[in-house]
């Protein structure tokens, strides 16, 4: 019989071992995997994106952008250029550099298979909003086209990424929304949708939902000066500076204002056992699979919620809603907004009508 | 279909898909709540006099007590012990029944037609003494537990009461990732891993029923209840003084129990923060009105569906186990039988585990069914012992009445208490019956989660094992 | 194959509306069966109780939403009449966003079954409707069960039946499929619908948003232009700016043409090559 010590130790350092290389996600192992996917191929592609982005832009990609924005140093840049060039993705001019047709092609399919994942990634995965750009990022350079279209179909051919960029069709058109705007070109007091917020750069992404912004949302732009914009959205006050409101997209819009858009309402979770509520809107940080749950049973602007019952354990809470009794977790009612009384939530239409 | 029309369908398609830039995101809501509203106007034209409450609320007022924060758990918690007495104290009677038929009255008479009319001993043996005995066997210990745990699970089920457990207890659940519906499953587990792994349909979120499933191994299942109480009765319960040994081993059956439950979270939590994390996750919990149940039809058709054909399935894999447990006893290399190679083979590794070869190799051939371990331990403990006096031959799986004549045939074969502690460990982590791990590759149609359900718990197995055993042993040393 | 290739078309008032090859296609074979009857209809609605009630098949029936995984085949004799029965997988709705909605509305759209039941909770109607305007969007074969209408009793809700049927344009039949109260006037109404006995006036949802008025009416416009046989032509349109692929598909191969319950000489033209073939 060997010496129990002896084995202990060494099976708790093959266990450390182990679970340090292989851990998922985190582990050596995977991310050595990673870094062998980062192959030349995927420098080229992702430099023809970003010389796709300037040109979108109207700016002049250069070496040190393109190191930039890759995260290599000039060197390398230079050497993805040259072999960018010698594939004849792209001219170059003296310092200037610009894509061929099919470095143009090139790179809208790339473009295409990144937000139709990120698409696939918001509707039919578990991840969360964060992750969506790295994963689609390492997930653009390995889908094949084929794969990137059966995505598409069963995504029901979107045409937007879940943060409304367009999706470049298959034959590489790209379709946009007519007369749009960038928020701080708005007329004041004109009624618009936002219709895309950049997810780059992503520190600006981050303050733009802390805001509590999303696309789909109705703004009214109230104030507009070169230091800051002051505008209605979600029935709160939102001030930004024009640099951020420059990375929202809105189209205006005629009509009545949606009463769903313009009142606040309070949280599910501020009602009391016996109050009966009418829902408002369900929050797009509910989204796929989840949200068409709730809307199939019945949770739609308008519905009438009641507070039926806590379980034993206390978190999830059984409402009334349309007939049946539905249990919704704590983390879901406070995002279902609802409006406490049908007369109050005319009070609040007119109130927020002062304000204006 | 003429070519002009399949244009126009192109055309169409096209216009459509320039139309949805002006449609906007939030479409398909639109569409929804356009049907919901309309549904909302006819049925408030079509209900004439809406909810007038009858002058007492059952429902309500029952919701209102098995949920509440002072009675909810103590009477889910009483409920469930109910079951599962009437489960063990009605299942001894029938299952010492059908073993005194199978095993001690059909088992001789077809010995002795069979030496009647001649037949080889071999064949005699296979089928017989393997096949015949394996499925006698699995029938005789599953049958009868199974036949009353699931009509009164059903039972409760269709009266209603099991959404409102899902409900209290979500809360534990939710902390682990996991759906409160896995609370059914994993009793249903209790029963039969593979009738909890088909449970699982009721979880309607992707993560959280993978999760059920991967997990649902950890419920110890009524094939293993056995084994626990039969080790803990003969090395646990004899540390006690006489009259406190029922209850000591009783405990010890119970904790290993509990292990498995505690398991079942901390590799829920695992699972759901790490391999699972990209699988949708949705809640959702509809709490359906109170139906009075129909007994009969219950029984007949839990019978029929859950009881009949988890049965069947369990005897389709026994009896090629029965079959292989026989072969592999009666077949000889060298003078030796191939079991005996094996045991020899695995002995140093299950030593190490605090185990032996006997149990590695009954494990492995006993993967169809949990039911013949012991059989088959007691069986490979006599072919290489060499005990006489017990047993009937090599092949030839066989229980003992005397508990003191088992004691003393598994200290023979080098059993201590540390074998013991270990077995009972391990027979509840090790991978799952074929049945189930069948049922898990139907109800995912995934290979690779089929795979992980298998693997994870035998190698969680090893671990705590060899863990277990060197400690013992370097404390043991100590003393 | 279908036998009906040369009945004459004057007598096929009584004659199955389904398509035999479509049907085999999706795995359900018709042979010595005159009628098929597809069962929809929200989780936990009694489902499962109402196709027990009809085949005579005990499957196992749970107090749970989503019970029923595979489908579930049945047949039952009616007034001289064979019935194929097949359960469908319990959904909320048919909008194809899970994969029990797509299998549930490929069979109502592509297997085109003579009549297709819809049973619905009394107790919840508003929430159980949305599936039966889904369904009276592809088809105008529709039969509603009100199922568990006991319970509807027992908690003091009343419905006015008749009106309910008037304004869905389909018949609705009360029922207590537990107790089998009921089901021979369920039977009655699938046998009359099946024999092209009752002709139903499906209602149609209006989708009155403004913003989407214009794109639909332009896009329903062009539809009927180029397919004038669709019964369904703005559902069609509506599916195609959902994005929906399966129905874009299904257009693009004239497959929708198929499930226009349009005349009987077409329908005739229709089964004489499915026979020829």
């Amino acid at each position: 019989m060997s010496d129990p010590l002896l084995s202990l130790v060494t099976a708790a350092a093959l266990i450390t071992t182990g679970m340090f290389v292989f851990w998922p996600e985190r582990g050596i192992y995977w991310q050595f995997e990673r870094a062998r996917q980062m192959t030349e191929r995927v420098l080229r592609e992702d430099a023809l994106k970003h010389i796709q982005n300037c040109e979108v832009q109207g700016e002049q990609p250069s070496l040190k952008s393109l190191a930039g924005a890759l995260n290599i140093s000039t060197n390398q840049a230079a050497d993805v250029i040259s072999s960018l060039h010698s594939h004849e993705l792209i001219s170059i001019q003296g310092t200037e550099f610009h894509l061929t047709p099919d470095g143009r092609d090139y790179a809208l399919r790339i473009i295409r298979a990144h937000r139709i994942y990120e698409r696939y990634l918001a509707e039919e995965t578990g991840f969360d909003e964060v992750e969506w750009h790295t994963r689609a990022h390492r997930h653009e350079h390995q889908l094949s086209p084929e794969d990137v279209e059966r995505l598409a179909h069963r995504l029901g051919n979107p045409i937007h990424d879940p943060h409304g960029a367009p999706i470049p069709a298959a034959d590489g058109s790209m379709a946009y929304y007519e007369n749009c705007t960038e928020l701080n070109q708005l007329p004041l007091d004109t009624l618009a949708r936002i219709v895309h917020m950049k997810d780059e750069p992503e520190a600006i992404y981050a303050q733009l939902v802390a805001e509590g912004l999303h696309i789909g949302q109705e703004v009214r732009l109230v104030e507009s000066s070169p230091q800051r914009l002051r505008f209605w959205a979600g029935g709160n006050e939102h001030v930004l500076a024009p640099i951020l409101a420059a990375n929202i997209a809105v189209i205006p819009i005629t009509g009545e204002p949606n009463k769903t858009d313009e009142s606040p309402g309070q949280p599910l979770t501020n009602l009391k056992p016996g109050e009966d509520v009418q829902m408002v809107a369900i929050s797009p940080r509910i989204r796929g699979a989840e949200r068409r749950r709730l809307m199939d049973l019945g949770l739609l602007p308008g519905t009438t919620i009641k507070v039926e019952m806590e379980s034993a354990g206390g978190n999830p809470i059984a409402y009334r809603i349309r007939g049946a009794v539905i249990a919704l977790r704590k983390s879901q009612a406070e995002l279902i907004s609802v409006c406490p009384e049908v007369d109050e939530c005319h009070d609040l239409d007119m109130q927020l009508e002062e304000q204006r | 279909m003429t070519i002009q029309s399949s244009a126009s369908a192109e055309n169409i398609i096209q216009t459509a898909q320039s139309l949805r830039w002006e449609v906007g995101a939030n479409f398909h809501e639109k569409l929804m709540e356009s049907i919901y509203t309309d549904a909302a106007r006819i049925a408030e034209r079509a209900i004439t006099r809406p909810g007038e409450k009858p002058r007492f609320d059952f429902d309500r007022t029952l919701d209102r007590i098995v949920t509440s924060r002072v009675w909810g758990f103590p009477i889910m918690v009483l409920l469930l012990m109910v079951v599962f007495w009437l489960t063990i104290s009605g299942a001894n009677v029938p299952s010492s029944m059908l073993a005194a038929l199978f095993l001690d009255t059909i088992h001789p008479f077809l010995k002795n037609l069979a030496a009647n009319i001649g037949m080889p001993w071999w064949l005699d043996g296979l089928l017989i003494d393997g096949m015949y005995l394996a499925m006698a066997w699995v029938i005789s210990v599953m049958l009868p537990p199974m036949a009353i745990f699931f009509p009164l699970f059903t039972l409760l089920e269709d009266f209603g009461y099991l959404p409102r457990v899902a409900f209290n207890l979500d809360n534990m659940f939710r902390k682990a990732g996991a759906h409160g519906k896995q609370a059914l499953s994993m009793t249903m587990g209790f029963g039969c891993n593979a009738a909890g792994v088909v449970a699982t349909r009721i979880i309607d979120s992707p993560r959280e029923r993978l999760i059920a499933i991967i997990t649902n191994n950890f419920a110890l299942c009524n094939g293993r209840w056995p084994t626990q109480i039969l080790i803990a009765t003969l090395f646990i319960g004899v540390l006690a003084p006489a009259h406190f040994a029922g209850l000591v081993s009783a405990t010890a059956v119970v904790g290993i129990a509990l292990l498995g439950i505690l398991l079942t979270f901390l590799t829920s939590s695992f699972l759901s923060k790490t391999w699972l994390k990209g699988e949708v996750s949705t809640f959702s919990l509809e709490l359906p009105p109170y139906r009075p149940p129909r007994i009969w039809q219950t029984i007949y058709t839990s019978v029929i569906d859950r009881t009949l054909i988890v049965l069947w399935r369990a005897v389709v894999f026994a009896i090629p186990a029965g079959a292989v447990i026989w072969l592999i006893a009666n077949i000889t290399i060298t003078d030796t039988s191939i079991a005996e190679h094996l045991i020899n083979f695995l002995n140093p590794f299950g030593l190490l585990l605090g185990l032996n070869g006997v149990i590695l190799v009954a494990y492995i051939v006993a993967i169809p069914a949990n039911e013949i371990v012991i059989p088959t331990v007691l069986m490979l403990t006599v072919l290489v012992t060499g005990a006489t006096g017990v047993g009937e031959g090599a092949g030839v799986m066989f229980e003992l009445e005397s508990s003191t004549e088992t004691l003393s045939l598994l200290q023979t074969g080098g059993w201590t208490l540390l074998t013991a502690v270990n077995l009972m460990l391990f027979s509840l982590l090790h991978n799952p019956c074929s049945t189930t791990i069948y049922t898990i590759y139907k109800e995912t149609g995934s290979a690779r989660w089929t795979l992980v359900a298998a693997l994870a718990p035998v190698l969680m197995g090893f671990t705590v094992t060899f863990f277990v055993a060197q400690i013992w042993r370097l404390i043991e040393g100590l003393l | 194959m279908t036998t009906n290739v040369n009945v004459p078309s004057e007598a096929c008032s009584t004659c199955p509306i389904h398509n035999a090859a479509a049907l085999k296609k999706l795995g359900v074979d018709m042979a010595n069966f005159d009628f098929v009857v597809a069962l929809s209809g929200n989780p936990n609605t009694g489902k499962s109780t109402v196709f027990n009630a009809l085949t005579g098949l005990r499957q196992h029936t749970g107090n749970w939403p989503g019970k029923t995984v595979t489908r579930a085949e049945g047949g039952f004799e009616y007034a001289d009449h064979k019935f194929k029965l097949v359960d469908l997988p319990g959904t909320y709705s048919l909008l194809a966003a899970s994969l029990d909605e797509e299998v549930a509305r490929d069979f109502i759209l592509f297997g085109q079954p003579d009549v297709t039941i819809v049973v619905v909770d009394a107790t919840r109607l508003e929430r159980n409707l949305n599936l039966v305007l889904q369904v009276l969007e592809i088809t105008n074969r529709v039969v509603v069960a009100l199922n568990m209408m006991d319970e509807a009793r027992r908690h003091g809700i009343r419905i006015d039946v008749r009106r309910l049927a008037r304004d869905l344009g389909a018949p609705v039949v009360p029922t207590v499929a537990r107790q089998g109260e009921g089901v021979p006037e369920l039977l009655q109404a699938i046998s009359e619908v099946a024999n092209g006995d009752t002709i139903g006036r499906p209602y149609h949802v209006k989708y009155d948003s403004p913003e989407l008025q214009k794109a639909v009416t332009h896009l329903t416009a062009k539809v009927e232009a180029a397919f004038p046989d669709l019964p369904n032509a703005r559902w069609v349109a509506l599916r195609l700016l959902d994005g929906d692929e399966r129905v874009a598909e299904a257009l693009r191969k004239g497959e929708l043409g198929d499930l226009t319950h349009g005349s009987l000489e077409q329908r005739a033209a229709q089964l004489q090559v499915v026979g020829n073939q």
